[in-house]
């Protein structure tokens, strides 16, 4: 069965003529070129290198940045295309956020006109693969706290530390790496073959098995000198990173659960039991119509939000609430639609079990579920929680 | 009301349509002639009952297919309603004279009634059009709707040499390629399960393929557990969704999986020797025979039309 | 030179085709697409396009929704488009065809690639038709196209097999499935498109006038419901079924 993207309230409608083309060419190409391969790729626990050079050809890399051969779409767009390659694939959509929000975007807001004329456009064609490293094995949701310290060498800077969980690590010719400079916390751009960085993969995961995943070390690892980040000091460099990342996770959320729906959908009908379709069963619709009502909420909170993002007025709280939101209920809905499918529901012929698994990691990562509650009750009441030390 | 039918081509022969085209004007009344292009078949055509003229065109522009030039020498001798085969070249036949005569033209026909009432099907037979011809108009009639005339006639043949300016040039003839074809392309399928009990055993799908041009396709069952199977034969879930006119599924007993990659196509043929087997519950003509019984037997009744 | 590529939206061939009071009824359409045989005919056209063969046109006759269609084929690699404004449900073939060969004069196009038919009409008569207004060589059944010095060589089916043929413009081909990978567009192509602006004219601002249909459509139908499954005991039953695949479903 051709796949068919609920949208109750045909919220695609709104979309400019440019975000629809968009939609439908990264819509082809999921469905041609990512689910017949996906599942060989998840069993092998590899990121197929032809997807890189296929996002690179259709130009959707760094989406919504303009200039230095970057694609120059709008926020909406770069939303559209996060949910049509997470109808696909977490893994796949992460790639992308990766790429585009975490690794592009700072190079493009925070760096020198050098490092943007020498970076940019061999990443939007996707030649050139970046990497983002904020987390540490142990600061996960307190970033400030980092361990990884740069010093001052004179002609070069030494790093030392460790970064883990870090998408496209180990297949990363570029990696933007926060670390503390006397103190402050800066922006380093990393190469692949420095002096004393490696980045060991990280196997054995049951999410995100078609993403790579991988520690980064640096062990006196030495950066020249113009390979700081002029542009930006403190946690407001990681964080509008992270911003716009997690803005594309929550419209790419919504894709996930898409796909789960429409698989659920599809099988509620074709299987029979006690001699009906399943999904004539009141307690099989009332799951349909709930996933239903959530997805098309969903829609609306990533519409909306696209809206201002393109026009600017937004918070980072706004992202917090939808990034939380439409994650949490994607989780929700593929776990209900896992049970739908009955002892079907784990095999990889469909696809509900692998995003269940996925949404797992996208809850998780780029602000847990609980940090963003924590950010949304902060601007409720003025009073921070993240720690115990009242200020 | 004057009729004239073009008459279908097969190779040096009179394509066995051309006595259903007959038949099919014979029902509607009227004074029959019937165009041979190239003369081919000319005799055995003045044989069809109900055909009043058979126009014999002779001329070198009939050597090879050329819609334009074949179209321009028939024209003139086109009277009244027009009635040609659907097939491709029928069809462009059909529209170009139709082009030239200043008429309509109404394609692949399934019934024609009273006052030419035409009934077509359209959106690939997801809908059925009835339509009527305010004047005269050409219509192409879709094979085996209608009754074959019979082979009593005593037509006059006439022959008329004609000439026309022929514009494709056939530089080069290439005969069917013998590869099979991908069951994502297929209009006919015949697919095999766990059921065909030995990889080796697909040969027999593969004769029973090649009669009628089919695409040979495999359950997931299939694929997993024979390597000679490749996953590209896969209909299901995990493989290829198909929707074609004809699936023929044998020895599968229609796991959920494999149904979702096939249960659209037109027409579906099961045959199974579990009468209990669900493949049975989407079929429109299930067997219940082993594989080894049905598919000798299957492969000759095909052979024969 | 320049190459023209006739394009039709029809619905998505997944699409649900619904009956309202004797029409399908256009409306449910959840999805609209080009005619697949005429992606075929514009990845061609576009292949012709590069290798030098001229500029290449898309036109397209049809509602003011068909314009979309237009768009797309920008994104690929279109030149200009021309979108004939009319509502062609109730057209005969004639009809059609004299607003097309107006079209195709219009762009001065000596070369036209269509598909064989449109997925609506499933007719196949407007290519043909179309040749036969503009004198054009018509070449059905077309799986490749190249130029080939002055003219262009082209594989075409025949119940036989397949046929090299050579022709030269004015010309058209009609295409049937072809084993080419059809196009995606990219970004910048889609911004690009963005930018062309389509030609939009009426039938009458071509100087045509199509008349009355010779056609009158009573009805649209919904196709009448299969029957319910045949089961049949043992092998000697198969003559039987052939006999009914071939009489009652017409598939063989």
């Amino acid at each position: 069965m051709p796949f068919e993207a609920l949208d109750f309230y045909n919220v695609d409608s709104l979309l400019t003529d440019e975000e629809r083309m968009v939609r439908d060419m990264v819509r082809d190409f999921v469905d041609n070129e990512v689910l017949p391969k996906i599942e060989h790729a998840c069993r092998d626990g590899v990121f197929p290198d032809e997807w890189r050079v296929t996002l690179g050809e259709m130009g959707v890399l760094g989406a919504p940045l303009k200039g230095y051969g970057c694609p120059g779409l709008s926020y909406t767009a770069y939303g559209v295309i996060c949910r049509e390659l997470e109808r696909g694939d977490s893994g796949l959509r992460s790639f992308a956020s990766v790429q585009g929000s975490l690794a592009m975007y700072p190079i493009w807001d925070f760096g020198s006109e050098e490092q943007k004329n020498y970076y940019l456009p061999k990443m939007a064609s996707g030649e050139w693969i970046g990497c983002f490293g904020l987390t540490e094995p142990d600061y996960g949701s307190n970033p400030g706290d980092m361990i990884t310290r740069a010093e001052d060498m004179g002609d070069h800077y030494l790093l030392n530390g460790a970064k883990m969980w870090i998408t496209n690590g180990s297949i990363a010719k570029v990696a933007v790496v926060w670390a503390k400079l006397d103190g402050v916390i800066r922006g380093f751009i990393v190469e692949d073959g420095d002096e004393g960085f490696s980045a060991p993969e990280m196997k054995g995961k049951h999410s995100l098995k078609a993403s790579v995943t991988s520690e980064l070390v640096f062990q006196d690892c030495k950066i020249p000198k113009d390979r700081i980040l002029p542009g930006v000091k403190g946690l407001r460099g990681p964080f509008s990173c992270l911003n716009n990342a997690r803005y594309g996770i929550s419209w790419g959320a919504i894709g996930a659960a898409q796909a789960c729906f429409d698989s659920a959908k599809e099988y509620s009908l074709s299987r029979i039991q006690f001699d009906h379709p399943i999904a004539s069963y009141q307690l099989v619709q009332n799951k349909l119509s709930w996933m239903l009502r959530e997805i098309t909420k969903a829609q609306l909170l990533a519409y909306h939000l696209s809206q201002k993002k393109d026009a600017g007025n937004w918070i980072p709280e706004h992202i917090s609430l939808a990034k939380m939101n439409n994650v949490d209920i994607a989780l929700e809905i593929a776990r209900v639609a896992r049970d739908i499918h009955g002892a079907n529901g784990i095999l990889d012929e469909y696809p509900v079990m692998r995003h269940m698994a996925n949404l797992e990691s996208v809850k998780t990562y780029e602000g847990t579920h609980d940090i963003h509650n924590l950010i949304l009750g902060r601007h409720i009441t003025g009073i921070q929680s993240f720690t115990r030390h009242l200020s | 009301m004057n009729i004239t039918i073009i008459a279908e081509t097969s190779g040096n022969q009179l394509h066995s349509v051309t006595s259903q085209l007959a038949g099919a004007a014979g029902s509607l009344g009227g004074t029959i002639t019937l165009l041979c292009p190239g003369g081919v078949g000319e005799s055995e055509a003045s044989k069809i009952s109900g055909v009043s003229k058979v126009v014999s065109l002779k001329g070198d522009c009939f050597s090879s297919f050329d819609s334009g030039a074949w179209s321009a020498a028939m024209t003139p001798h086109c009277e009244g309603v027009v009635i040609a085969s659907s097939s491709p070249t029928g069809r462009e036949l059909a529209s170009q004279i139709a082009s030239k005569l200043g008429v309509p033209v109404v394609q692949d026909l399934t019934e024609i009634g009273q006052d030419l009432k035409m009934t077509r099907s359209i959106y690939s037979g997801k809908a059925i059009e009835t339509s009527t011809a305010s004047g005269s108009c050409v219509i192409t009639l879709r094979q085996n709707s209608f009754e074959s005339a019979g082979s009593d006639g005593n037509a006059e043949l006439i022959t008329v040499d004609s000439t026309s300016e022929v514009s494709v040039a056939v530089k080069e003839a290439m005969a069917k390629a013998g590869e099979r074809l991908d069951v994502s392309e297929a209009d006919i399928i015949i697919s095999g399960g766990r059921g065909m009990g030995d990889p080796a055993n697909f040969s027999h799908l593969n004769e029973v393929a090649d009669v009628i041009g089919a695409a040979v396709g495999a359950s997931r069952a299939a694929v997993d557990s024979w390597d000679e199977i490749p996953h590209s034969m896969q209909v299901g879930q995990t493989g290829k969704t198909v929707n074609p006119s004809l699936y023929i599924a044998v020895g599968i007993s229609g796991a959920i999986q494999h149904l979702a990659g096939m249960r659209s196509s037109k027409y579906i043929v099961a045959i199974n020797k579990d009468p209990d087997a669900p493949i049975f519950g989407v079929a429109d003509y299930g067997i219940v025979a082993t594989w080894e019984e049905a598919l000798p037997s299957l492969k000759e009744e095909l052979a024969k039309l | 030179m320049t190459i023209a590529v006739l394009l039709k939206q029809v619905p998505d061939t997944t699409a649900k085709i619904a009956v309202s009071e004797g029409r399908v009824d256009q409306g449910s359409v959840s999805k609209w697409s080009t005619s697949p045989y005429d992606e075929y005919a514009l990845e061609y056209a576009l292949q012709l396009k590069e290798s030098g063969a001229g500029d290449l046109v898309a036109i397209t006759c049809g509602p003011s929704r068909s314009s979309k269609m237009l768009t797309d084929a920008a994104a690929v690699g279109v030149d200009s488009m021309l979108h004939v404004e009319a509502d062609t449900s109730e057209m005969d073939s004639k009809q059609i065809q004299s607003i097309l060969a107006a079209a195709i004069k219009h762009c001065g196009a000596d070369v036209v690639l269509c598909g064989k038919q449109a997925a609506d009409t499933n007719s196949g008569s407007t290519g043909p038709g179309v040749a036969s207004l503009i004198g054009a060589a018509c070449v059905g059944m077309v799986s490749e196209v190249s130029m080939d010095g002055d003219g262009f060589s082209a594989l075409r089916g025949s119940p036989s097999g397949n046929e090299r043929v050579v022709v030269s413009k004015p010309c058209l081909f009609a295409f049937d499935k072809a084993a080419t990978e059809l196009r995606r567009p990219n970004v910048k192509g889609i911004m690009m498109a963005k930018k062309k602006v389509i030609e939009k004219v009426s039938p009458g601002d071509l100087g045509v006038d199509i008349g009355e249909s010779g056609i009158k459509i009573h009805a649209h139908d919904s196709p009448p419901e299969k029957p319910p499954g045949q089961k049949f005991e043992g092998a000697e039953s198969v003559p039987t079924v052939v006999a009914k695949l071939r009489e009652e479903a017409n598939v063989i």
